[in-house]
This record gives C-alpha cells, sequence and structure tokens, in this order.
C-alpha cells in the first residue's frame, strides 16, 4: 500500500532521517564509551526533531499560502514554544 | 543502571517500538508498565524514559511512511489540535478524578473499542478512485495495481477522540494512539495503515511537548532513555516496513488484541 509522495513529505523525511541518525550515532557512542555528554546531545537532538519538523510544516503551509493550515500548524508550533518556555529551553 | 544491563533496555525498546510503528501507537502504552510493574523502575523516570522512545518510534517510522505517501498531513495536524487542548484538559481536570475512575473508564472504553474493531475487521474503508474528488482531508492510496480513494467521515468524532486522546495522554503519559487509530479506522473511513501512520506522525509531536518538561525537571534517567531508544529506532523502521506487507484486516485484529489486553490491565488496576 502506498500513496503519492510530496515534494515537502520527501522534505520532512530527509530531515528525520537527518535527525534519528545524528542522535542514534550519539546516543550509541555514549552508551559504549559512559560518556554522558554525547547522551545528553542525543537525547536533546531527538527531542528537538520534531520541533524542527513542525518548523518545516509551517514554513511549507505559509510558502504555499495555505493560510488556514498555517494557522493550524502555527498553533501547534506555540503549543510546543510553551512547553520550550516552561521548561526552561526559552 | 538501576540493577538492569543495558541489553535489557534495548530488548525492551526494540519490541515495544516494533508493535509501536506496526499499529500507529507510540509504545508508551505497553513500555510504562514493563518499566514500572516489570523493572520496579519509579513512575516519573518510567514516564520520561517512555515520552523519549515514543519520539524515536515516531520519527524513525514517519521516515518509511512520509516516502510510500501514507501521512496524511492535514489531517494529523488537525487532530493534533484538538489533542493539544485535550492535554491541557487533562492535567486540568485531573483532580476531579480518583485514580480508580480513571482506569476504570479508560478500561471501559478501550473494551468497546476492541469489540467494534474485532466486529468491523473486515470492512474495507477506500473505494475503486474513479477520479473523484476525495475532499481536502480525504486521500488516495494504491494497493497493488489498483488506486484507491478514501473520505474522511464524521470529522467531529475525529476530533473528539483526539481531544481524549490528549487528555489520557496527559492523565497516564500515553501517546494517545490507542484511541486515535481506532477511532479513526472503525468510524471516520480513513484506512487503518493510513491512520497508523497519521498517528505515530503525530504522537511525535505531542510526546515532545511533555519530553521537554520532564528533562528540565530532572525525571530523565539518560542511560535508560538512551538504551530503550537504540532498541526501538531500528525496530521502528522494521515495524513501519512491515506494516505495508501485512493486510489491514490481520492489523485490525491485532489492534482488537491490543485493546483488549491493555484494557485488562487498566480494570485490574482500577479495581
Amino acid at each position: 500500500v502506498k500513496g503519492a509522495a510530496s515534494g515537502l513529505d520527501r522534505a520532512l523525511e530527509a530531515l528525520l532521517t537527518l535527525g534519528v541518525l545524528l542522535s542514534g550515532t550519539c546516543l550509541a557512542l555514549g552508551l559504549w564509551r559512559d560518556n554522558p555528554a554525547l547522551l545528553k546531545w542525543g537525547l536533546l537532538l531527538l527531542m528537538w526533531t520534531p520541533v524542527a519538523r513542525v518548523l518545516m510544516v509551517t514554513a511549507a503551509l505559509l510558502w504555499e499560502r495555505d493560510w488556514a493550515f498555517a494557522a493550524i500548524s502555527l498553533w501547534i508550533l506555540g503549543v510546543l514554544a510553551g512547553s520550550l518556555h516552561v521548561a526552561g529551553f526559552l | 543502571m538501576l540493577g538492569h544491563s543495558i541489553a535489557l533496555y534495548v530488548l525492551l525498546g526494540a519490541g515495544t517500538g516494533l508493535l509501536g510503528a506496526l499499529l500507529g501507537l507510540g509504545g508508551g502504552v505497553f513500555l510504562v508498565p514493563i518499566l514500572t510493574v516489570g523493572l520496579g523502575l519509579p513512575i516519573r523516570v518510567a514516564i520520561a524514559a517512555s515520552l523519549i522512545s515514543v519520539i524515536a518510534t515516531a520519527s524513525a517510522s514517519a521516515t518509511v511512511n512520509l516516502r510510500r505517501g501514507l501521512v496524511n498531513l492535514r489531517l494529523g495536524l488537525l487532530l493534533e489540535v484538538a489533542t493539544s487542548v485535550g492535554g491541557l484538559a487533562g492535567a486540568l481536570t485531573s483532580a476531579l478524578l480518583t485514580q480508580r475512575q480513571l482506569f476504570l473508564s479508560f478500561a471501559a472504553t478501550l473494551g468497546v473499542m476492541s469489540l467494534v474493531m474485532m466486529q468491523r475487521a473486515g470492512r474495507r474503508n477506500v473505494i475503486q478512485d474513479d477520479g473523484a474528488d476525495p475532499g481536502r482531508l480525504g486521500g488516495r492510496i494504491r494497493e497493488g495495481e489498483r488506486d484507491y480513494l478514501y473520505r474522511v467521515k464524521r470529522l467531529p468524532l475525529a476530533m473528539g477522540s483526539s481531544l481524549v486522546a490528549g487528555a489520557i495522554s496527559g492523565l497516564l503519559g500515553l501517546g494517545g494512539g490507542i484511541i486515535k487509530v481506532p477511532v479513526l479506522s472503525a468510524f471516520c473511513g480513513i484506512p487503518i495503515k493510513v491512520a497508523a501512520a497519521t498517528s505515530t506522525f503525530m504522537i511525535g509531536v505531542t510526546a515532545a511537548t511533555s519530553a521537554f518538561i520532564n528533562y528540565s525537571r530532572g525525571d530523565l534517567n539518560q542511560q535508560i532513555a538512551a538504551a530503550v531508544c537504540l532498541g526501538a529506532l531500528p525496530a521502528s523502521l522494521l515495524g513501519a516496513r512491515l506494516s505495508q506487507r501485512v493486510e489491514a484486516r490481520a492489523l485490525k485484529v491485532l489492534m482488537a488484541l491490543v485493546l483488549f489486553v491493555v484494557g485488562a490491565r487498566m480494570a485490574f488496576e482500577g479495581l
């Protein structure tokens, strides 16, 4: 079963692959060498990957002038920003 | 590492990541009870590790599902709004319900959903693609040599279930896919593979919202979370690929079984 992947789907796939590969490498090396700094970076990279993904979707929807869904995406970004603020990252 | 080896956590992450990616659940619904009841970890440590593992499962399986065009991005965004409001509502209303009432009502919901999934396992959500408009939220999929289209039905119900999923997510530390996927598939006309791909895609965002707060509170045990993720990442890729080969009917029956088992466990904890 498959559908038609759009240009945005491809870009998101590339972004997620990058995030997963980088964080996976940091986590594997961190565990192997018992290195807390690498573990921390691996976990943070993984946690930031969905944020980067929402940013990319929002930018693409704004670019496509799909205002209704861009507004929805901005709302989700706002919720994430609220969480980052409470956590002290913003 | 709290008395258990890294390999055990890697294996646990792999098992829950595989099932999570296969059914469009984050995997937290399996991981949290195993870590707490099975391995005796404190609930906060278990939830923090589970949320990170859900992000790993969501991100890895999305790479496969996006390439296959199975993620319905606009539907996912719309449902995520309801989920985020539900998360807030769950946090605000948690004081109104006792833990026992919460577990029992959740168990009853899952029990009913399990029966509905079994009853509708043979039902198809797609129709032959005759060039008709699938609507703004619908879509097209290809199965073998044939093209099909699906339309989203009962959108208010889909939004309502996402709201409840968000509330459950906030209250019990789960991703919410265990509510969303069955409702979308059984009542809203969405093929189970699209429902699973879309749910997994959005669950990563839901989990990230809570994960940052857990991280800043110091709930995260880095070694445990890293080991669980290392298992979940490759297993989720495998689960997402496998999900495309398994028949939709088999996935629905597996989902019904999972709903029943998780519901029974919740009832047991509530009684």
